[in-house]
């Protein structure tokens, strides 16, 4: 009896015009938008490997260690075709430097990025999937129990030995059906397109991760349909159904995720921790600079020149660079120098000497910097914003958001991912400047005797984590999501048990 | 007759539960946007006061030195003010600096110090911004996208649905010109439209306007008026388009759902996607950063003078010469290349924004950008205003310097220049303003293409009644 019922409603949906204008606007947005979107990934992805390699030219150009800077790049995510996130708008170059460790606050943007084109919202498939699949569904929704209701074929159907609960369900099925043709659909034209693209190259993790925003979808999809459902459950008159239906998706979906953040107390953390945390920051640099100046005056070398009074041919500098609002601080020193006279000779060792001294001592303080900062970072930056998000998932559209987001990996852990990476590789870095003296050697501050060797460096590559992780984050919000659906079905059948026909 | 259908058309609305719906949600909307004015606003207008001081002790503890100092530091920070109107749109604010900066340098060695540029700092507040994204609710939000899908909700059914009760061939078999019906139909449903929406501003406008901290001058309700007969406009445009699609289709269903499809497409997917188009592509060839080039330039320019430069003896008027042109070629060469890079990016953003208006909610949404004076062409304002200014101040400084007979007049080094300390009341003082005919200038183009597009579907839903069969 119930394959009858879910044949016939399947059926009726098929042949409406609703039915037809779903697949047809999924398809248009979808493979219109994959276009640009991977053309614009294309073009990150072109930015990147500029940038890669215009930082490795400038760091060969460098002859002395002190003067190169190391930089690394976050490659752009190929998933954020699906879900931009954090992808686009975090910073994606990060220098590597024995005197502070790389975090989030110390990134910088691609010089060819135009920071005015931030001004412009960009766009993912998710997003097509929020505003359309919720629109779709309580569409296909509004008058299914109203519907029935007014044109009294409800009433027929119930004088048959059936349940109503097996209507309930049939009547979901094949709604459900309906709507999945359109979204699979889309979604798998959405994948063909980015195969075919040559500069995209998936691997099974990437399709696992696809699979797992599908599903994502489907769980939304289905919350928006139960909501359709609800209000024409409960209303019974298709105009009532149908108009409450707009205004709530016009509240769920363009209102409340833009204004509830607004309404909501900004959740700051108090001024007095930065500044405290700041002031231990700068008490251990202060402890460093006189450190720096106990063994220049203490040293065998007269007079207290940092830059032991060599004259040669080159620039040298050496400063603090602090930012109170990001909490970071490093003591900077360069000497580049491409010869020498005569004169100079004498004062090498005692410079080399220092110069491995002054290392060890801006790792030490750096690494000491960081225990402070990063508990800090975490309770001024993460925290508030973690809150915020809490807000933004009381609706559908946050989690659904927030799930994706995770499963492509383009959310805040999955970027931090990244500068994980580039501390890890700090270390490599200057477990290599340790193990080849460099900090002593003299190539340090100048190139007369050979220029500084680069390519022993250890390569950073960033692999994104395993899809293990990726599940991990996301299922949570997909729980939820699941759960807002079987509450949202409960509700439904109780209304409709008790209602009269 | 028109009035009448008008009339009966508004009062079928007021009853309606779109209408009170609507009332709610426009009603919460202008009032949260409101309260976020009034909370955000005194803060902004503080912050730029005190900028502003500041800019003036700087210029005036240089004009006391000497005029070689003024002339060598500049005037420092140059700060845009913020826009009374900001509540009405907030135009990408965020995404633009508030500043150019009039005093930037570079180097300096024993003898010689690099002349001020003008230069424009970029902001980023995205780099390190982890909150989560959301779009600020203004006005332009609130006409664009809330208000626009309300006009559609209002006139889905209004011919459909009188067609599905036969009452349409009721009201035409009276002696009532079709065209007569449709124009009543439209202002029944303009007016029932408006109605909330007037109360919603008016609620909007008098939590604002009774606040102590912020004031809005005659021009600004002048602004505000305009704003609200865009609106006005823009509604137009979708009731329009509501009633063409209305008298087409043959049931209310069939014709919201079509409705919606279109809404969603124009209003919600077209102004991202066709940005995503207008990208640029990146050049070939090796890149160099802006830094790496600026440096090239001025080594280049260093190459080319040292060698005259020590040929002269030092002090001589020939070695200040050499020097000053040094310097103020330097100055010149590196702001042309800011400027440049500037003018790059601009050109970039107006492309984006000519490809997005064919999305009428980005039209609409420029048009109450430029009345309120905020977003891209208030900033463009905003730099010719500092340019203007560079200039002013550039004259002033070489007026100044051929006034003091002690000078010998040769720019760029301090024995070359007048060393007398400057009177700071004479120095010109920038003050960045707003214009509304230039505003008007550039949104006149606009404002026609919205016209263009109501009156087509306008006619369109005409012709599309007149064939009807009912």
């Amino acid at each position: 009896m119930i394959g009858t019922l879910i044949r016939r409603e399947t059926l009726d949906n098929l042949m409406t015009f609703r039915f037809a204008a779903a697949v047809f606007i999924m398809l248009l947005l979808v493979v219109a938008n994959t276009f640009v979107l991977i053309t614009d990934y294309e073009r990150r992805l072109a930015s990147h490997n500029e940038a890669v390699k215009m930082h490795q030219r400038q760091l060969q150009e460098k002859i002395t260690y002190s003067a190169g800077a190391v930089r690394v790049d976050r490659p752009p995510n190929p998933l954020s075709i699906f879900n931009v996130g954090f992808d686009k708008r975090l910073g994606n170059e990060v220098r590597i430097s024995h005197g502070s460790v790389p975090s989030l606050w110390d990134a910088n943007m691609h010089e060819s990025a135009n920071p005015f084109m931030d001004m412009f919202a960009s766009m993912d498939i998710v997003f097509i999937f929020e505003v359309i699949l919720s629109l779709l569904a309580l569409i296909f929704a509004y008058n299914a129990f109203a519907g029935e209701y007014e044109s009294g074929t409800l009433r027929l159907v119930l004088t048959h030995a059936i349940g109503r609960g097996e209507i309930l369900v049939a009547k979901y099925i094949s709604a459900m059906l309906c709507l999945i043709v359109p979204l699979l659909m889309s979604l798998l034209l959405a994948t063909i397109l980015l195969t075919t693209s040559a500069s995209i190259s998936l691997n099974n993790n990437d399709f696992l991760r696809i699979g797992g925003i599908i599903f994502t979808s489907i769980a939304y999809l289905s919350v928006f349909y139960l909501i359709g459902l609800l209000i024409s459950a409960a209303t019974r008159r298709t105009s009532t159904a149908l108009m409450s239906s707009m205004f709530i998706w016009g509240f769920l979906v363009l209102v409340y995720p833009n204004v509830i953040l607004t309404v909501t107390p900004r959740p700051e953390a108090p001024d007095a921790l930065r500044t405290s945390a700041f002031n231990q920051i700068e008490s251990i640099w202060d402890t460093f600079d006189r450190e720096r100046k106990h063994y220049l005056a203490t040293d065998d070398f007269p007079g207290e020149d940092w830059g032991y009074e060599l004259k040669g041919w080159g620039s040298r500098g050496a400063y603090f660079l602090d930012n109170a609002r990001t909490l970071s601080y490093t003591y900077r020193s360069t000497m580049d120098f491409e010869g020498f006279g005569e004169e100079d000779e004498p004062k090498m060792p005692h410079a080399q000497k220092h110069f491995g001294f002054l290392g060890a001592q801006t790792i030490d303080a750096a690494d000491r910097t960081w225990l402070i900062r990063k508990p800090t970072l975490e309770e001024i930056f993460i925290q508030p914003a973690n809150m915020e998000r809490i807000w933004l998932k009381l609706s559908p559209v946050g989690l659904y958001d927030a799930a994706t987001q995770a499963w492509a990996g383009t959310d805040l852990l999955g970027i931090r991912d990244f500068f994980h990476d580039a501390r890890q590789y700090r270390q490599s870095v200057i477990s290599y400047f340790y193990d080849n003296k460099v900090f002593e050697s003299r190539q340090w501050f100048s190139g007369d005797k050979g220029a500084a060797d680069w390519s022993g460096l250890p390569q950073f590559s960033f692999q994104r984590d395993d899809i293990n992780i990726n599940a991990k984050r996301a299922i949570p919000d997909v729980c939820l999501l699941l759960m807002i659906n079987v509450v949202l079905f409960i509700i439904i059948f109780l209304i409709f048990v008790k209602s009269e026909v | 007759m028109i009035w009448h259908i008008a009339k009966r058309e508004l009062y079928d609305n007021l009853s309606s539960l779109r209408f009170a719906l609507a009332t709610v949600l426009l009603l919460g909307l202008m009032l949260t946007n409101a309260v976020v004015h009034l909370r955000e606003h005194p803060e902004r207008v503080q912050r730029y006061r005190d900028r502003v001081s500041q800019y003036q002790n700087h210029i005036a503890s240089h004009a006391a030195n000497s005029l070689y100092d003024l002339a060598q530091e500049g005037p420092g920070n140059l700060h845009k003010k913020p826009s009374d109107l900001r509540f009405c749109a907030e135009g990408g604010e965020a995404f633009m600096s508030d500043r150019a900066w009039a005093g930037h340098h570079r180097w300096s060695t024993d003898t010689l110090k690099s002349f001020w540029i003008l230069t424009y700092p970029s902001a980023t507040p995205n780099r390190d911004n982890v909150r989560p994204d959301v779009t600020k609710v203004d006005w332009g939000f609130v006409i664009g996208y809330v208000l626009s899908l309300i006009a559609l909700l209002f006139t889905f059914d209004s011919i459909s649905g009188e067609r599905e009760h036969g009452t349409l061939r009721l009201t035409l078999a009276n002696s009532i010109p079709r065209h007569t019906v449709l124009i009543g139909k439209f202002l029944g449903a303009l007016i029932s439209v408006n109605i909330p929406f007037i109360l919603a501003v008016l609620v909007n406008l008098l939590v604002i306007s009774t606040s102590s901290d912020v004031h809005l001058g005659a021009e600004a309700w002048g602004r505000l008026g305009i704003i609200f007969l865009i609106a006005v406009l823009y509604t137009c445009l979708f009731l329009a388009l509501g009633l063409l699609v209305s008298a087409r289709v043959q049931r209310s269903a069939v014709s919201l759902v079509i409705l919606l499809l279109v809404w969603v497409v124009f209003v919600v997917f077209m102004p991202s996607t066709l940005v995503s188009i207008a990208g640029k592509s990146t050049p070939s060839g090796p890149t160099f950063d802006f830094s790496e080039r600026s440096w090239k330039i001025h080594g280049e320019l260093r190459d080319e003078y040292s060698p005259r430069r020590h040929k002269e003896a030092e002090g001589s008027i020939k070695r200040i010469q050499i020097d000053g042109a040094y310097v103020t070629k330097d100055a010149e060469q590196q702001e042309r290349l800011h400027e440049e890079r500037l003018n790059q990016r601009i050109a970039e953003v107006h492309q984006a924004r000519t490809i997005t208006r064919i999305s009428p909610v980005t039209i609409v949404q420029n048009l109450i950008e430029s009345f309120a004076g905020t977003g891209f062409e208030r900033h463009l304002q905003f730099l010719e205003n500092v340019r203007a200014y560079v200039r002013e101040f550039r004259t002033f400084i070489v007026d100044t310097d051929s006034a003091d007979p002690e000078s010998l007049h040769i720019f760029g080094v301090r024995t070359g220049m007048s060393q007398e300390p400057v009177n700071r009341e004479a120095i010109p003082k920038f003050e960045d303003t707003l214009n509304l005919s230039k505003d008007f200038n550039t949104a006149t183009m606009e404002l026609l293409l919205l016209m263009l597009f109501v009156l087509v579907l306008l006619s369109g839903a005409y012709l599309a009644f007149v064939r009807v069969e009912v």
